[in-house]
């Protein structure tokens, strides 16, 4: 290993005092399009715990999506510090990145986005082959992950052949292929009627407490945030409130 | 905790194999690309093959006529060919309308060919073939003959001197075929160069045409699957494998195309071409050496410029960001 990163490493295990998989500290992101500069994010600042169910909201515009793409090292900031699992993600060249978004986070995407022409046990096996597993292993290990999301039995389907929940728990199956300490949601129940995004809740609310996982997800779902542990509220590029479940249902309540 | 390492690199075997079931799976847009191919390589085969058929007819017919020649000067020489004795001198390599000559005066019936010695000076006639110098004089090789007529297929060809005082005067020596004057040279060359010039001119258009086409396909297809590529990124997929994945497909899919499009544009020709003047004048001296050479640099052409037209679409796929996966909803 690079003794710069060996060093990064370091300065990050200091930074870090304990229990944080996830830091973010005064995070900006300018985006420029020309003469035109975008202040996406203005400087949010957040710790997550590990195994904690965070959901993130706010309005379109307000940066949520910036915010929820940086910390989940799909995009570097233009200034502050992320952390994941105490790695400053800015300082990592293109392969670490991959590395880290390979090993470290599992994503799930509104609309599933499972590789059609794959089946449902290849799409959970492709992380696994990025993650250099493949052959007998990935298949066994594939099965034991779609066993836990109870779709066993409809490992060899193709996702067309499937429904929006069957298919999104797929997706959640495969963003477990490498036991990834962050599962990243985006609006994963948008897609997915009211009794089938309830299981894919109730799906996250088990992985989280049989293997430790820490979920964040991005979501306007009631449903979801009163499951979860802390509410992060983004307005204009700042994070304007950090709310716990009951603080948001009594605010959900005087606006009705 | 763990460390952070560099992402794996994948065995090209995985990237095939996943390439190789896209293209299964997305067989219509497939069959599209690889027609491309076929077009552009096929255009370009049948006229490589077309160049080669008239080069083959027209040698075929120089071939017969210079026969018919060589027959009517011995004819003019000897009249009638029939119960005649013709001595044959060959000096080094032998053409294709010389060893026609000997075949059809083999099947003369009643005319006798032998070499001179053997003939012992009872041949009418004494034709000399070959393009070497010849080995004994024309007065040691005409030794007998009671009227001395020597035929030569060789305008220039060196004779050792003869004997002094042997009747070198007496032997006349007639011309099978000359040298094509220069002006005929000269005009058949610029034919050629026209030829040459129009082939690589047709060449390059569909050298184009086919790179457009395939590079247009592949771009069509990396939007479509835009996401695709945004969610094997997210799952650790490196540009690298990416572009991979693209060059693969398209050179597979032009492996594909230039073969059936060499096929192709060789069977039309030669349908067109058989069909108009027989098969069997354009098969009798078609440059076959030629033809594979030709048909293997159309395949390895085409799957070379199909992967050269796929580096600007690869090279797009892998670029993208893997947050765009996130929010596409194309």
């Amino acid at each position: 290993m690079d003794n710069d990163l060996q060093q990064l490493l370091n300065d990050g295990a200091t930074a870090e005092k304990s229990g944080y998989v996830i830091r973010a500290v005064d995070v900006k992101r300018v985006y420029r399009n020309g003469e035109v500069e975008t202040h996406a994010l203005r400087g949010a600042s957040l710790d997550v715990k590990r195994a904690e169910y965070l959901s993130i909201m706010g309005p379109s515009g307000s940066g949520k999506t910036t915010f929820f793409n940086m910390i989940g090292g799909l995009d570097r900031p233009s200034s502050g510090k992320v952390y994941i699992d105490q790695v400053d993600i800015a300082q990592l060249d293109p392969y670490e990145l991959a590395w880290l978004r390979c090993r470290k986070v599992g994503y799930i995407f509104q609309s599933f986005n499972l590789i059609q022409v794959m089946s449902c046990i290849e799409n959970v096996m492709l992380p696994m082959s990025f993650a250099g597993v493949s052959g007998e292993d990935a298949r066994d290990k594939a099965m034991d992950i779609l066993e836990r999301v109870g779709l066993a039995d409809r490992a060899l389907h193709k996702p067309s052949e499937m429904s929006g929940g069957q298919q999104q728990r797929v997706a959640v199956a495969r963003a477990l292929a490498n036991s990834p300490d962050i599962v990243l949601a985006d609006e994963p129940t948008a897609n997915l009627d009211l009794k089938t995004g309830e299981e894919i809740i109730e799906l996250f609310w088990k992985l989280r407490s049989d293997l430790g996982v820490t979920i964040i997800t991005a979501t306007h779902d009631l449903k979801m945030l009163k499951r979860s542990d802390r509410i992060v509220w983004i307005e204009d590029g700042r994070i304007s409130k950090i709310s716990t479940p009951d603080e948001m249902q009594i605010q959900i309540e005087e606006v009705h | 905790m763990e460390q952070i390492g560099k992402q794996v690199k994948l065995p090209l075997g995985r990237a095939l194999q996943i390439a190789v079931q896209g293209i299964r799976i997305r067989f219509g847009r497939s069959l599209v690309t690889v027609s491309g191919v076929v077009l552009g390589v096929a255009f370009f085969m049948s006229n490589v093959t077309s160049q080669l058929i008239k080069q083959a007819i027209a040698d075929e017919r120089e071939q017969r006529q210079t026969l018919n020649l060589m027959l009517t000067l011995m004819k003019s020489e000897i009249g009638d060919l029939s119960g005649k004795t013709v001595a044959l001198a060959t000096f080094g390599e032998t053409t294709v309308s010389e060893r026609d000559l000997l075949a059809v005066l083999r099947k003369t019936p009643g005319l006798t060919l032998g070499a001179p010695e053997a003939l012992g000076g009872k041949a009418h006639l004494l034709l000399v073939l070959g393009a070497g110098p010849a080995t004994a004089s024309p007065d040691i090789l005409t030794a007998g003959m009671a009227q001395p007529v020597l035929l030569d297929s060789l305008a220039e060809r060196a004779y050792p001197s003869a004997k002094p005082g042997s009747s070198l005067a007496q032997v006349r020596r007639e011309l099978f075929f000359g040298r094509e004057s220069e002006e005929q040279a000269d005009k058949l060359k610029t034919q050629a160069e026209q030829a040459t010039f129009r082939t690589l001119w047709i060449g390059i258009i569909s050298i184009l045409v086919t790179i457009i086409g395939i590079a247009n396909a592949l771009l069509m297809s990396v939007t479509e699957r835009f996401r695709e590529i945004g969610t094997m990124k997210c799952l650790g997929a490196m540009s690298a494998f990416i572009r991979k994945l693209f060059l693969i497909e398209s050179a597979m899919l032009g492996f594909a195309g230039a073969v059936i499009g060499t096929a192709l544009g060789t069977l039309l020709s030669f349908a067109g071409y058989g069909l108009t003047f027989g098969f069997g004048l354009i098969t009798a001296a078609l440059n076959v050496g030629g033809l594979l050479v030709a048909a293997a640099a159309c395949i390895a052409g085409g799957t070379v410029l199909s992967m050269l037209a796929a580096i600007y679409p690869a090279n797009f796929a892998a670029r993208m960001v893997p947050a765009s996966a996130l929010r596409t909803n194309v």
